[in-house]
């Protein structure tokens, strides 16, 4: 898209819902957590803003975030590095005395002055622990042709089991949507209904005058939560949209669903449907291409490439470089980079992260029900 | 600034004897083991060996190469001051010309180089499997304190008569240069790597332009001039792999190689030294239920779902269910259709291989060969390709193309 009046620039929430993986982001946050075999959280949004020529992009890290700005790099991967926009990555300005932000109000109110310099009329905003190829534009386009002040994403779906027992956790609220010919009528916090719902992607449309001004007002007045503190209490006085989101939509929302979701990628219908409308851009590694061992014995698995495997993997995801040593058995498990599966071991049900090593002739195995998380650099 | 060393990459060969694979891309651009292109090593070489500069000379087909190379970001050559430069021939004031020769390119190029005001120039060839360490082969170049050396390979001695020789004393010296001989006095075969000293480069360079006679190449013409000065001329030693991939069997065969690190002495899994490559950027490969897959190289955007032995798998390659790829070289976005069988051969990219066609087949003693597919061509369902076959247009289904 040439210079025009709908041209928008993105604003990424990094650290949203990282309450509802405790463990994966011990040692990083939600965009950086790996996805996929080769992807990391983040790479579905920024890609998808990129396909949609959106390259000036706020990213707006709170904390753990060395993980991420070692992923993003200058953003090239992303084809962000420009000099007018690119990628630009905000940590939280701290002073002293003053915490750093909970919300996404604070979050947006440090940026005041970079948004107000800047000159894309429209504003996305999205949290990562959705993975979508989402087209951006589709969205702009219809928030411009129904004359929203703010457009929201949903997509019909149960409400994750995992964050309806979060309620306490401030860090982790959910919407769901009442709409009435496209507008949204009511906002629910944190609902316990069962059965399909309209429930939120938390991504946004709307001008960056109208955020600037929007945020403007509720930070002075100390609110938080953009949804809970700004829209739902102006449901009325501004006119919000929903926008119906039918593609493929993976979400994070704890431990269990990031096992599911990315086991649900070994069918081919889900992962074309995940894949096939743009390329989802990644950190390069220059791996080599994965090599299979004589002996080496393979059903149902995503393999990312500089993997060795001379064992059996069944039913796997397998990230870059993993090496499955001579008779390991590894079934049900997602293999992060760089795991070392030595000989003669079995294991099941596992979500290892980077570096970890199983040793030789161990066994270790989880349950479907409940997938055994092994943290970063472990040995078992 | 100067640099003490550029690099000066020629890739303006046709390949003409890989036929139907550089129809429509020079040979440096040929696809290779898995995921990368013939050109990722010399390239990778020159960054591993802290050569931040290096010209490529094309002429051949340049569209896909120079697209490849793009500003040489994945090879960390997108530099400030050096970095990597496409080099075409290009039209002078006066006397603009094809490059006649491969001293020619270099000739036409006496600007560029000159830019980078470096002592040492390395010429390389951008049709060889290997990994080497250019950085020693300066060390030794300086130790001598040579003006021209060449890396060299011991062959045996039966095979001699197929390469250049150098013939040289017992510190290295070269005293005589022997192209293709009947009679072989020597069994160091030229790698057609050359270090020279800018200065006598240049020198020998600007000579052999005026010369008429000459052919422009360099081991035709600058190498004897040399010798016949007596320069001080010497003849590295190099023992590691390398391979000419300059013809269907020997690309299939160093194909073939990558396989088997533990004996051919080609190990891509070297994190000290990468071969690095623009990646396909598709998400990992998969293996099916049923699929079978054995000693074979896969990488990103494939999917397997029939039988897969001793072959390798470029991106995106697709193999459906109850096809059969053996001993077979399978480059990027192919797709193999169900009941295909495959073997012994080389697919070029995008291919499509219909159901239940044969392409290729196994040695025997009456009849031996690598099949070739040249690029986006179709063979039709129940279909043959004999393993002599070098096929460039599409075969109808139930035709048979030997």
């Amino acid at each position: 898209m040439l210079n025009s009046n709908t041209s928008a620039l993105g604003i990424v929430f990094p650290n949203s819902y990282d309450a509802l993986v405790p463990d994966l982001v011990n040692v990083r946050l939600m965009a950086s957590i790996p996805f996929a075999s080769r992807y990391r959280l983040i790479d579905f949004i920024l890609s998808s803003m990129a396909h949609c020529d959106i390259d000036n992009i706020a990213v707006m890290v709170n904390n753990n975030y060395h993980s991420l700005m070692d992923h993003l790099g200058s953003g090239r991967e992303w084809d962000l590095v420009r000099k007018n926009g690119g990628l630009h990555i905000f940590p939280p300005f701290v002073e002293k005395g003053v915490k750093p932000y909970v919300g996404r109000v604070g979050a947006v109110a440090s940026i005041l002055g970079f948004l107000r310099s800047q000159k894309e009329k429209y504003v996305v905003m999205t949290d990562t622990n959705i993975v979508v190829n989402f087209d951006f534009n589709a969205m702009i386009k219809a928030h411009i042709e129904s004359g929203a002040d703010v457009t929201v994403a949903y997509n019909e779906q149960e409400l994750p089991e995992s964050m309806m027992k979060n309620e306490d956790n401030g860090l982790a609220y959910y919407y769901t949507l009442n709409i009435e010919d496209g507008r949204i009528t009511q906002i629910h916090v944190n609902s316990k209904k069962t059965g399909i719902q309209n429930m939120s992607m938390n991504m946004f449309v709307l001008e960056r005058e109208l955020l600037i001004d929007l945020i403007n007002t509720a930070s002075v007045r100390g609110q938080v939560y953009f949804e809970r503190d700004v829209l739902l209490p102006q449901l009325s006085k501004l006119n919000i949209q929903a926008y119906k989101y039918d593609g493929y939509v993976a979400r994070i929302c704890d431990m269990k669903s990031y096992f599911e979701e990315n086991m649900k990628l070994l069918d081919d219908h889900n992962l074309d449907a995940l894949f096939s409308s743009q390329q989802i851009y990644t950190k390069i590694r220059d791996d080599n291409p994965t090599r299979y061992i004589e002996g080496a014995k393979v059903q149902n698995v995503m393999v990312a490439d500089g993997c060795v495997i001379e064992g059996e993997v069944e039913d796997s995801i397998l990230f870059r470089g993993v090496k499955v040593a001579k008779g390991a058995k590894v079934k049900n498990c997602i293999l992060m980079q760089d795991a070392v599966i030595e000989a003669g071991a079995d294991i099941e049900y596992l979500i290892m992260d980077k570096n970890v090593t199983v040793s030789a002739g161990k066994s270790m195995k989880g349950t479907d029900t409940f997938p055994v998380y092994i943290g970063k650099h472990q040995t078992v | 600034m100067a640099k003490e060393m550029i690099a000066m990459l020629l890739a303006g060969g046709q390949g003409s004897r890989l036929y139907a694979l550089t129809e429509k891309l020079a040979k440096p651009a040929v696809p290779f083991g898995g995921k990368y292109r013939i050109i990722d090593f010399p390239l990778s070489n020159c960054v591993n060996s802290g050569i931040d500069t290096v010209g490529i000379l094309t002429q051949y087909q340049p569209l896909v190469l120079n697209e490849y190379i793009g500003n040489g970001q994945p090879w960390d050559l997108d530099r400030l001051y050096g970095g990597v430069h496409v080099l075409p021939p290009y039209q002078k004031a006066s006397g603009s010309d094809w490059y006649k020769g491969t001293a020619n390119a270099i000739y036409q190029n006496i600007s560029f180089i000159e830019r980078y005001d470096p002592q040492y120039v390395i010429i390389l060839s951008g049709d060889q499997i290997c990994k080497q360490d250019y950085s020693d082969f300066l060390k030794f170049h300086k130790e001598k304190n040579a003006e021209f050396s060449v890396a060299v390979m011991e062959v045996p001695w039966e095979e001699a008569s197929r390469f250049g020789l150098m013939v040289a004393d017992e510190d290295d010296k070269i005293t005589e240069f022997q192209e293709k001989p009947k009679n072989p006095k020597s069994n160091l075969a030229s790698m057609g790597i050359y270090i020279f000293n800018w200065d006598i480069l240049k020198k020998y360079l600007e000579e052999d332009e005026a010369d008429p006679n000459s052919e422009n190449d360099f081991g035709n013409n600058i190498i004897p001039n040399l010798l016949k000065d007596s320069r001080r001329m010497y003849a590295y030693h190099f023992d590691g792999y390398w391979k000419d991939v300059g013809t269907i069997s020997s690309l299939w065969e160093a194909n073939m190689e990558i396989l088997d690190p533990e004996h051919s002495g080609i190990n891509l899994f070297d994190e000290d030294w990468k071969i690095y490559s623009r990646n396909s950027g598709m998400t990992g490969h998969k293996i099916s239920a049923g699929a079978v897959v054995e000693n074979s190289m896969i990488t990103d955007g494939c999917r397997v779902k029939g039988e897969v032995k001793h072959s390798i798998l470029f991106a995106g390659v697709r193999v459906e269910e109850g096809a059969v790829v053996e001993d077979a070289v399978i480059m990027g976005g192919t797709v193999i259709k169900s009941g295909a069988v495959v073997k012994h051969c080389i697919v070029a990219e995008n291919v499509t291989i219909g159901e239940n066609a044969v392409v290729g087949a196994m040695p025997t003693e009456e009849e031996n060969g690598v099949a070739t597919i040249g690029e986006g061509v179709t063979i039709g369902d129940n279909a043959k390709v004999g393993p002599k076959a070098m096929v460039r247009k599409n075969v109808e289904g139930g035709e048979v193309e030997c």
